[in-house]
């Protein structure tokens, strides 16, 4: 039925002009994958319906949310209540709230999973280094978009967790109060940040699937790495279509089920997709217990929290994302995949866990056992990417196969 | 095998940083069983009415909800009973203002639409607090402010169904009166969550059947590659 569309008169018209069956058959049907990519390689098409899924659901949001700090009495505000309106008068308009706000965990879980894929399997190395750029970017931009849109609801963690953040900025030297106000559009978090963060959740998005185009398009030119982590034989590559649209779509069914059952049955997660304390509304006056962000965000947090001096911990924080863009380079290992790496494998596994790690202690408050296990954890973290540019001087590779 | 150690390290991160949620320093919760019937909601938006309206507020629930929420569904004579001349359209609201709220307390009131959603345990924890009235064992609480389980265990609201030194008789109705406002809070704070869960079961049905076709799918299209 496909390749009847495709050899319409329509269809040929239209490619003449621009060359719209040439994509789809280039990008979509033809496009060549080797044979033995297992479930892992199925989170590229996952996050792709996940992105889908939080464009469709923040439109309808946008139209019926207000971004106005403006007070309605009792400490409550014409943001906050419109969010809750959305929950009770608007039709389904608590399934889209709760699809966008599981929507956001379940992002960023498919994300770290599909990253953790590519650094387990050598998928950053020469020729995808600018592949895997695209990448971390992408991971860049969703942080950023998450953090203002986690103000709209102008709860109380909406409220103290951006506090908290922008304060960041204000710790730079020289521009650090100009950037401040800049970021807040005025001295404290108030309507205009609200306001501001509101257009910025809107803007993201677009800057977001730029990349995510870019990131596309650069997979398309150097091609899907392996779990081999070796170039395949021409015999070992066959069609995108139908072998990986049928494989991912098993691949996103199971993500369906899981996410569904998160939307359906524990919306809040006890308290890790929505904070319990950000069902009460933003007071400016009365400042949490314990004021930490979102799951995915705690790692970096840490690293931040791990520093005692604050500008020190922005550039700690600065830094570990550098590393991750540096990846490509520090690596120099010719062999890609961990299978064949036995020394990488295990540092990577350790490297996941101090993610693990720095995620639970930028989760609670502050205790000294917690400070010390959270600055280990960071000095892992870095370890492990100071370590990457001597691992193939003394690691001992197993021997490669011939073929996938 | 390998790459479930991944999978295992993710997992754990998630349930480690979950079960460290729960609250500290306090004493567990009183155990209840909240129930979301007509019965119980009733009575609850009774209890309500009655007692926690002298101070408190539910600014996103109107007169006519309680009529048109199926789960509460309580008939027009009923509210006309309970609302006297407020209008059926307008949020549950209490004669307290603001400023006596401050004179009388030192607080305003919190709005208790989302009550149950915005305190750790829930239904749970406002049994508790309604129960949990005590003598202070260092005297320095007033009888009637000193609560187990209000952080700090001074609360400004004082006893409102009278636990403190009630009756043994007493008891069972007290109760029964704290589950039925827990109930009634708990609904409120999400009306949509029963609704929620039952469309929730019918989604996961199809989309486990769709699955299995894809799955289905996939081990055909595959059958030819080696």
């Amino acid at each position: 039925m496909l390749e009847k569309m495709l050899n319409t008169k329509f269809a040929q018209w239209l490619d003449e002009r621009t060359h719209v069956v040439q994509y789809v058959r280039f990008h979509l049907l033809d496009y060549p994958t080797p044979k033995n990519l297992n479930y892992w390689y199925a989170f590229g098409s996952i996050a792709l319906v996940v992105l889908i899924i939080q464009v469709l659901s923040g439109v309808f949001l946008a139209m019926d949310y207000k971004p106005a700090a403006v007070p309605t009495g009792n400490g409550f505000s014409m943001a906050f209540d419109s969010i809750e309106r959305i929950m009770r008068e608007v039709n389904d308009g608590w399934l889209i709230r709760y699809m966008h706000a599981v929507g956001a965990s379940a992002f960023f879980f498919v994300i770290y999973l599909h990253m953790a894929r590519g650094m387990y399997y050598g998928s950053y190395k020469k020729p995808r280094e600018f592949l895997w750029i695209m990448g971390v970017m992408i991971l860049v931009i969703m942080q950023a978009t998450v953090f203002f849109g986690y103000l709209l609801p102008w709860g109380q963690m909406s409220y103290w967790g951006a506090t908290v953040i922008t304060n960041i900025f204000g710790a730079i030297p020289g521009i650090g109060d100009w950037l401040l106000q800049l970021v807040r559009g005025g001295y404290g978090v108030g309507d205009p940040t609200l306001n501001r963060f509101f257009a910025l959740h809107f803007l993201f998005p677009f800057i977001l699937i730029a990349f995510v185009f870019w990131h596309v398009m650069a997979l398309h030119v150097v091609h899907s790495n392996n779990p081999e982590g070796i170039e395949p034989s021409k015999k070992g590559i066959i069609p995108f279509h139908p072998y990986y649209t049928v494989k991912d779509l098993f691949g996103i069914g199971v993500f369906l089920i899981v996410y569904s059952w998160f939307v359906f049955f524990d919306p809040t997660g006890h308290g890790l997709i929505i904070e319990t304390n950000n069902f009460n509304p933003a007071d400016p006056l009365k400042t949490p217990p314990d004021i930490t962000p979102v799951w995915y965000l705690t790692p970096w947090y840490e690293i931040l929290r791990s520093v005692p001096n604050k500008l020190l911990g922005i550039v700690g924080m600065a830094f570990a994302y550098v590393c991750l863009f540096l990846m490509p380079w520090l690596d120099r290992s010719p062999v890609r995949s961990a299978r064949y790496r036995p020394v990488y494998r295990t540092m990577l596994l350790v490297f996941f866990a101090s993610i693990g790690v720095l995620g639970y202690c930028g989760h609670h408050e502050v205790t000294p056992e917690l400070l010390l296990i959270g600055r280990i954890a960071s000095l892992v973290y870095f370890a492990f990417f100071a370590l990457l540019p001597f691992v193939h001087k003394f690691e001992k590779n197993r021997p490669l196969p011939e073929d996938i | 095998m390998k790459t479930w150690t991944m999978v295992m390290i993710l997992l754990g991160w998630l349930a480690g940083s979950g079960a460290a949620m729960a609250g500290e320093g306090m004493p567990p919760l009183k155990p209840v069983q909240l129930s979301m019937d007509q019965k119980t909601l009733q009575h609850g938006a009774q209890v309500f009415t009655e007692v926690c309206m002298g101070c408190h507020s539910l600014r996103y629930v109107t007169w006519k909800h309680l009529m048109d929420y199926p789960e509460i569904g309580m008939t027009r004579e009923q509210v006309d009973e309970m609302r006297g001349d407020a209008p059926l359209t307008a949020p549950i609201k209490t004669g307290l203002s603001e400023a006596d709220a401050r004179e009388s307390y030192g607080v305003v009131p919190p709005d208790l639409t989302l009550i149950a959603r915005a305190r750790e345990g829930g239904g749970a924890y406002i049994y508790s607090l309604l129960l949990g009235f005590e003598h202070d064992p260092e005297g320095k609480v007033p009888d009637g402010n000193y609560n187990l389980y209000f952080p700090g265990h001074r609360i400004a609201m004082a006893d409102p169904l009278g636990w403190l030194d009630h009756d043994e008789d007493e008891e069972q109705e007290l109760k029964e009166q704290a589950r039925a406002v827990a109930s009634f809070l708990a609904y409120v704070g999400e009306p949509h969550q029963l609704e929620r869960k039952a469309l929730g079961r019918k989604v996961l049905i199809f989309l486990v059947v769709l699955t299995l076709i894809f799955w289905l799918l996939k081990r055909e299209v595959w059958r030819d590659v080696h």
